[in-house]
């Protein structure tokens, strides 16, 4: 099965369970929680179901195209389940089957994994699904977003969507992989996961200390902006220059440009700005409680 | 009559390292609540448990509850009634409450005076009719590591049922018969796809296997025997011991056929953690490319079992194969598939691993220490670069001055600098479990002298207490002293440092494991001429200061780090199975001043004399002594002249003659011939006591009898506080 048909039959498949068929968020985010369509339709109680593809980067991870494993920029798949139904391990079990993974032949396991993202004040109780002991999905229970309490709970169910083709077509190297339709994922992607992974790391013609300054300006650029954004009730764009705060603080990060303490007060920063966002998202989309008569 | 009372929680995957607490949780909660709610049984509470259930049986269980009867007091006699006989409003209140005329209260006698009382009986209700609220109660008692909100409540008005994962069904059978009880859903999820939960009889077998009709279709159950047995047609095996006896059959048989055995190291956490991990567990072998066991042996058995929960195979000689045992959770058709997904899952890490290896070798550890800026070792205690010249510094002054081994101090001082570099290996921040080894790997790598690599290597060890816990004298080889000096400034450092930063352990939190680290710290003190031959008899006062130097001088002016290290001292010797009594007469005084290998030692001689009734007359006298002369300081020099007596004489005479000899034998750490001297003491602070009133009627007298006694006190206790021993 190519990558492009998983997407496919992922899609099919959620798509027949309820979920809104929905397209990847257009900026540079970490996973596919950044999206709206998980970081606020699980605020509140309006039920929701959602599935779409995320390009996800994660800087640190860039291996300049030589790791057969690990990328600068991988793809999920995201399913947003909200409430959570009863039935959702065996939904999703049966979204493997549908993809052409027999459960009885393989050793299919749910392992303690938790998650939780510092930036956006989010965490989540659950799992990591083991496919022969290959991590293939994470598996989580949402129980707070932007510090808040979530009532109902949402389940999340992230798919890698890059090992889970590796493991049906049975190639060692993420760049062996066909995307589809004979092509292959390096051709696709192997130049890009070289030149993102200079630039992750700073390997630019400029000074790193240049490097360093550039990308703290636009830091606080674009935070003092979310934050004009936020006062203006604009909360969707608020969000997104929050989320372009997240992924400079990633390069800042991985291209060694800044100190212990100071991580610790950008992570602090990014997150009581998505605080705030989420709050104000809260505010704005619940009906006002009618006074009692 | 008594019938069986089943109860089966239905659980998504609850996490593996929670399960045995969280299963004994549930027998003992559920006898507390059985108890709580009267219902008798005979019989223990059995619990069973796998990743989807926590099980709970009792075979016989009373049909009612026991009837109640409580005496229950109302205002006293003296505020009941009114000069004219009338019942006061207390009085008609009282009455009211439990529905009776004040006529109808019974009066009881109290220390108090009487008091009017009424008499509770309350005939026993029916089991069936209460097990609901046991269960209720039984599900709110159960605690988690991490507990998890899930739109669940009970109705039982305290709101959110909270729990390990979600319910999914509950299995509540009393005599066969099921006893009505609901979880709801909150109303914001409730909808067709979230549902209360309602006890039934149906339970549900492993999730992908079945002999017959769909895997993971309701299973209709009325005992638990029926219960036992239909889950094992459904591959699931309640008991854990025979999921675990399963495992390491199929272990054994399979290392065999690859011509090996299961590393023993592996065997004991990982044969563990398993069989919480299965509810059908069956082994699956695997190969892995030779090539890989060029790689250091402490990275593929760390990638095999930390990252993979798979067992290693080795030859007789304890050399690794490259092969690996997987415990699936099925009884596979085709191993063959498992077994080569998961070998490229291994060879992927494997590989991964290889790339770290060569990539980490690019650059020597000295130029790490750089990046160690950019890991945060405490907020307020800055990274660990910063870390590191705290590390070194200390570990030269350890060196030097504390073991008195300045040829020691350089190696040391660069062990101390490079220990924690490897934190900011490829390797280390992958292979989190491998910190420290690597670095010691590294360095060797680099061609540092074993002082210095082991140093690095061993120096977070000790984890243990016991007195062989790792490194030992052999592992350690040349690098003893240089690794002791390392890893106690390690752990001072961190010890200190974050009790400076307020990190101070309290109940059973302590997150950064600070009791684990002081442990560590008097486990080396301890042993320590065992470990690297030499024999300084350290206190923990001046290294805990020294230590405290580098934090701004932080001074430890309450001594509540040295009584948090005493404590660990305590800890480690009752572990040794000293005894609780000996233990304390040892670390009597100012924790500042305790000397873990003394105290070792002065047990260790304890022991030897613990039929000693000589020394026990003295242990019983000095209690005595330790009485009347509370508050009261030995002079500085006796009243000789006032000491005629020949008792007093006597002991003077003996104090005199044994007082050095008591002195000198400890300062050689002879604590054996100490308390033989003390014990010698015997017959003449017996005879004082018989012959002489120490609380003379003369006050000059008395004062210099009291100095005397004071003065064999002070005398003993140099060495300790033997009135601990006597038993009460």
């Amino acid at each position: 099965m190519t990558l492009q048909d998983l997407i496919l039959k992922l899609s099919s498949f959620w798509a027949s369970h309820g979920c809104l068929l929905q397209q990847p968020l257009d900026l540079e985010v970490g996973a596919g929680t950044s999206h709206p369509e998980t970081l606020f339709r699980v605020l509140g109680p309006k039920p929701w179901s959602v599935a779409y593809v995320q390009p996800s980067r994660r800087p640190d991870d860039g291996r300049f195209g030589q790791n057969p494993n690990r990328l600068f920029k991988h793809h999920q798949y995201q399913v947003i389940l909200k409430p959570s139904p009863d039935e959702v391990q065996q939904m999703y079990l049966d979204s493997l089957e549908a993809c052409g993974i027999n459960p009885r032949q393989h050793d299919i396991r749910f392992e303690e994994d938790n998650w939780e993202s510092p930036t956006l004040g989010a965490w989540g109780i659950g799992w990591q699904v083991l496919l022969d002991g290959l991590e293939i999905t994470q598996f989580t229970y949402f129980q707070q977003v932007g510090g808040i309490d979530l009532a109902p709970i949402s389940c999340e169910i992230t798919y890698g969507l890059e090992r889970i083709a590796m493991f049906l077509q049975r190639v060692d190297n993420v760049f062996d992989l066909e995307w589809g339709g004979g092509v292959t994922y390096g051709e696709v992607r192997l130049q890009e996961e070289i030149d993102q992974s200079k630039y992750a790391f700073g390997q630019v013609d400029m000074p790193n200390e240049q490097f360093a300054a550039l990308h703290r300006e636009l830091f606080d650029k674009n935070f003092a902006f979310a934050e004009t954004l936020l006062a203006s009730g604009l909360i969707w764009p608020a969000l997104e220059y929050c989320l372009k705060c997240s992924h400079l603080f990633n390069i800042l990060d991985s291209s060694g440009s800044i100190g212990v303490t100071e991580r610790t007060a950008y992570i602090l920063r990014v997150r009581q700005l998505a605080v705030k966002i989420a709050r104000a998202y809260v505010e704005a989309t619940t009906p006002p409680v009618s006074a009692a008569v | 009559m008594d019938r069986e009372l089943l109860i089966e929680v239905g659980c998504e995957e609850i996490p593996a390292g929670w399960l045995p607490d969280l299963t004994a949780q549930f027998g003992q909660q559920l006898d507390a609540r059985l108890k709580e709610f009267r219902l008798t049984s005979s019989g223990p509470v059995e619990t069973f448990s796998t990743p989807r259930r926590l099980t709970a049986r009792v075979t016989r269980l009373a049909e009612r509850q026991t009837d109640l009867e409580d005496l229950v007091t109302g205002p006293p006699v003296s505020a009941a009634f009114t000069a004219d006989g009338q019942p006061t409003p207390a009085a008609a209140g009282f009455a009211r409450k439990y529905g009776v005329e004040v006529a109808a209260l019974e009066r009881s006698e109290t220390s108090k005076g009487t008091y009017l009382t009424y008499r509770v009986r309350q005939r026993g209700k029916a089991t069936v009719d209460v097990l609901a609220d046991v269960t209720g109660a039984l599900l709110r008692s159960l605690s988690f590591p991490k507990q998890m909100r899930w739109d669940a409540y009970l109705e039982d008005g305290k709101g959110d049922l909270v729990f390990a994962r979600p319910i999914r069904w509950l299995v509540l059978l009393y005599g066969g018969r099921v006893v009505p009880f609901v979880i709801r859903r909150t109303e914001a999820a409730q909808g067709p796809t979230v549902q209360d939960i309602r006890s039934g009889a149906n339970t549900y077998g492993h999730r992908f296997l079945t002999t017959s009709g769909r895997a993971g279709r309701a299973i209709k159950v009325k005992t638990f025997d029926d219960y036992e047995s239909r889950l094992l047609e459904n591959f699931v095996i309640l008991n854990r011991a025979e999921r675990q006896s399963k495992i390491r059959r199929e272990l054994e048989t399979h290392a065999r056929r690859l011509g090996g055995r299961v590393s023993h190291s592996a065997h004991s956490s990982l044969l563990q953690e398993v069989p919480d991990l299965v509810e059908y567990p069956s082994v699956v072998a695997g190969h892995f490319p030779a090539e890989f066991l060029q790689l250091p042996q402490e990275v593929l058995t760390t990638t095999m079992i930390h990252h993979q929960h798979y067992f290693p195979v080795v030859d007789e000689e304890g050399h690794l194969k490259s092969a690996f045992l997987a415990v699936t959770n099925m009884q596979p058709e085709k191993p063959e598939i498992i077994a080569r997904n998961s070998e490229r899952v291994l060879t992927a890490r494997l590989r991964d691993a290889r790339f770290f290896w060569d990539e980490d070798r690019k650059a020597p550890l000295e130029a790490r220490i750089a990046r160690l800026s950019t890991i945060l070792f405490h907020k307020k205690l800055g990274s660990y670069r910063e870390k590191a010249d705290r590390v070194a510094a200390l570990s030269a002054w350890i060196a030097a001055e504390a073991f008195g081994r300045p040829e020691a101090a350089a190696p040391a001082e660069r062990a101390g600098r490079l220990c924690k570099a490897d934190l900011a290996t490829d390797m280390v921040r992958e292979l989190t479990e491998l910190q420290g080894t690597m670095g010691g790997i590294y360095a060797r790598e680099e061609g540092a002298p074993e002082e210095i690599w082991k140093a690095i290597y061993f120096h977070y060890l000790p984890i243990g207490v016991e007195a062989d816990a790792p490194p030992t004298a052999r592992q350690l080889g040349r690098a003893a002293l240089t690794w002791a000096a390392v890893s106690l400034a390690d752990k001072l450092d961190a010890v200190v440092g974050m009790f400076a930063a307020g990190e101070r352990p309290t109940g059973s939190r302590d997150p950064l494991g600070l009791r684990r680290q002081a442990q560590g710290i008097v486990k080396i003190l301890a042993d320590l001429p065992e470990l690297t031959g030499l024999d300084v008899r350290l206190t923990l006062g001046p290294l805990l200061m020294r230590a405290g130097n580098t934090f701004g001088g932080y001074a430890d002016a309450s001594g509540t780090i040295a009584s948090f290290m005493s404590d660990r001292l305590a800890y480690l010797l009752e572990q040794r199975g000293f005894d609780v009594r000996n233990v304390r007469a040892v670390m009597h005084g100012r924790a500042e001043n305790a000397s873990p290998l003394d105290a070792r030692r002065k047990l260790e001689a304890l022991a030897q004399m613990s039929g000693s009734q000589a020394l026990l007359g003295v242990a019983t006298l000095l209690k005595r002594v330790k009485n009347i002369t509370k508050g009261i300081a030995a002079p500085t020099s006796l009243s000789r002249a006032m000491l005629r007596e020949p008792a007093e004489q006597q002991l003077l005479a003996e104090l005199d003659a044994r007082a050095p000899v008591i002195r000198s034998a400890a300062t050689r750490g002879d604590y054996r011939e100490a308390f033989t001297a003390i014990a010698a003491l015997q017959p003449a602070v017996a005879k004082l006591f018989d012959d002489v009133l120490v609380m003379a009627e003369q006050e000059e007298l008395r004062t210099a009898r009291l100095g005397l006694v004071a003065t064999l006190r002070d005398l003993i206790l140099e060495i300790a506080d033997i009135s601990e021993i006597v038993t009460e």
